[in-house]
């Protein structure tokens, strides 16, 4: 089945955790707007201050509002997320749809590649490749959207595979439609539902990857914000001030937790079960 | 009764040769699955590799800028390049490159000089101890949470942990760190917060000290076990042989222990094997906040210096270590099930 986007709000947790999504979205797009101070702006008169009318949320080593910081750096750890997210679905479902169709060797050689990324720990490459092909965070998430994309390749291959053999592709295949066709207008939809729910997901690993690269200071320059670099900072004056790192920590779960909830949500909706490992497995050996 | 008893002894006959060959030996059949293993194993190794390998190759990074300085000349550069053999076509140098690997030399640093191989195992017993601590938390407590819930079915217990395990699940290890060192250093101190003491010069404070990394680490795992274990054991239970058994008037506890949770852990165990790369990669972040020199910081250390043999060394003994757990995750699921020697 299709998910839609009234069954999803119809769930209380798919509600929730749309709507905290979209919310989290506007204020990354509108917050340097919303922001009451310049994220950049040093303050030596308030350094390490707690919450108060003037901080909402304090200040961080050098006086900078943290507020002003958390949603300038929505923008960077959410677009870092998507892109993760959209190279993985590129270079997931892409070979996914076509293992199905261009046969034995491919699908061989498809699965071999998606076992050896798998092998790959996913922090260890991103910190490698960001650190040997440009400091950047695009190249970070590059990486990690290698990482993900076998995810998305087994979720398609298991919806494809049942498609590919059924009478209606065959009947479609008879009438003289080109494979292009037959994929977009008949494979496709059936991929749709395990495609949106890995998304889903992977948003959410990739944000937690992002996080974590930015709290280690990879892939981003020092006095630009960011969820992971707060957090990191946050550390640092622990004795100071021990409450620094709850609200940069509590946005960082809660958009985590609300990728999964609605990942969880799709599935339900749309009846997606996640593909055992060990089945596509056996399926490649037969 | 005559017609009936020559008539018999031809039935065996008939089906003997037909099926003593079918019959495996248990020798042969673990022999066939090392070959399958192998078949599989070896090319993603090799991929792994030269994946590791492209990425330093291309990385524009080369030891002669770093070793010569600023004011090293074109001529220099090309001079010590070809002392180190790095104007030779990539893919020899893969090979070349290989071929130190296989027999365990992974180079030496470009910066200091001191051999990759001898650096990650001074640090791999920090990584060694706090994840094998990790791991030994993952299955103890998500063994008894998936138990716990599997066996309370329906209950509140059993509600309390899937939210506990959702919970816990959404919760990033370094977020868990820096919470966990608020609470537990800050707050109440009761633990220190960085740093590594070998467990042969004093063992409690090892404990002490691995244990808030370890804690950190292992949540994603207690979770996954958790979740994973409960499916399997509700799906095991509901099998024709457990009625079977019930009905033969085992005990509850004998069913569970010996039958129920030997076949429903197998969702459970392949999941243990993929928690192993995340494992390396959490080692990253967590070993540089709790101040360990492990294995994790090494490599992260490595890569933002562009100390190419180092990266590519420590992504290679990650890539061993998952790879040979996968292989001991598959051979106990074949071990437990034999069923799953056909599925691999």
């Amino acid at each position: 089945m299709r998910p839609r986007l009234s069954s999803v709000l119809r769930h209380r947790v798919g509600a929730v955790s749309v709507t905290f999504l979209v919310l989290v979205a506007v204020l990354a797009v509108i917050g340097p707007w919303l922001a009451p101070y310049d994220p950049l702006q040093q303050n030596q008169d308030a350094l390490l201050q707690g919450p108060s009318p003037d901080h909402l949320l304090g200040t961080d080593n050098l006086g900078r509002d943290e507020l002003s910081r958390l949603l300038a750096g929505s923008r960077l750890s959410l677009l870092a997320a998507l892109e993760a997210g959209v190279v993985g679905l590129v270079l997931g479902t892409v070979p996914g749809l076509l293992s199905v169709y261009l046969g034995r060797v491919f699908e061989w050689a498809t699965l071999r590649v998606m076992d050896a990324f798998v092998t790959l720990p996913f922090l260890v490459f991103a910190v490698a490749m960001t650190a040997l092909l440009g400091n950047g965070l695009t190249q970070a998430m590059l990486a990690v959207g290698i990482l993900v994309s076998p995810a998305f390749y087994r979720v398609t291959r298991a919806a494809a595979f049942p498609v590919a053999g059924s009478q209606y592709v065959e009947a479609a295949r008879l009438t003289g439609a080109p494979a292009w066709f037959v994929l977009a207008r008949h494979v496709w939809p059936k991929v749709l539902p395990a495609v949106a729910v890995t998304t889903a997901a992977t948003l959410g690993s990739s944000l937690v990857i992002v996080s974590s690269l930015t709290f280690l200071g990879i892939g981003i320059r020092p006095p630009e914000p960011t969820w992971g670099g707060m957090l990191a900072t946050s550390l640092e004056y622990l004795f100071q001030r021990p409450t620094a790192p709850l609200a940069p920590a509590l946005l960082v779960i809660l958009t985590v937790g609300a990728c999964n909830g609605l990942a969880d949500t799709l599935r339900d909706v749309s009846g997606v079960r996640a593909p055992s490992l060990r089945k596509e497995k056996a399926r490649a050996a037969a | 009764m005559t017609a009936t008893l020559t008539t018999v002894p031809e039935i065996p006959t008939a089906i003997a040769p037909d099926r003593a060959p079918r019959r495996r030996r248990p020798g042969l059949a673990l022999l066939a699955w090392l070959g399958r293993t192998l078949a599989v194993t070896v090319p993603v190794f090799l991929l792994a590799t030269l994946v590791t390998f492209l990425l330093g190759a291309f990385s524009g990074l080369s030891p002669a800028g770093q070793l010569l300085g600023d004011a090293a000349t074109p001529d220099d550069v090309a001079r010590v390049n070809a002392q180190l053999g790095l104007d030779r076509p990539v893919l020899v140098q893969y090979v070349d490159w290989l071929g130190h690997v296989v027999r365990g030399d992974l180079g030496t640093s470009w910066l200091n000089g001191v051999g990759v191989a001898e650096q990650i195992g001074q640090r791999l017993e920090v990584s060694l101890s706090v994840a094998g601590f990790a791991l030994v938390i993952g299955v103890v407590a998500g063994t008894a949470l998936g138990v716990l819930a599997a066996v309370r079915q329906g209950s509140w217990i059993d509600r309390a942990v899937t939210v506990f395990c959702t919970l816990i699940s959404t919760l990033p290890p370094f977020v868990v760190s820096i919470g966990l060192i608020v609470v537990f250093c800050v707050l109440f101190p009761l633990f220190p917060s960085a740093g590594y003491v070998s467990p042969t010069e004093d063992l409690s404070a090892w404990i002490t000290l691995i244990t808030l990394p370890a804690i950190a680490l292992s949540l994603d795992a207690v979770s996954d076990i958790a979740r994973q274990l409960r499916t399997g054991l509700v799906a095991a239970q509901r099998e024709n042989y457990v009625v079977g058994l019930v009905v033969r008037g085992l005990p509850p506890r004998r069913i569970l222990l010996r039958h129920v949770l030997r076949n429903g852990s197998g969702p459970a165990l392949s999941v243990l094997g993929l928690r192993v790369p995340m494992l390396i990669g959490g080692a990253v972040v967590t070993e540089s906040i709790f101040g360990m020199a492990g294995f994790g910081r090494f490599a992260a250390d490595g890569a933002v210096r562009g100390d190419v043999p180092v990266v590519q060394g420590t992504l290679v003994v990650a890539i061993v270590v998952v790879l040979l757990f996968n292989l001991l995750v598959n051979a106990a699921l074949v071990r437990l099930r034999p069923a799953a020697q056909r599925g691999l």
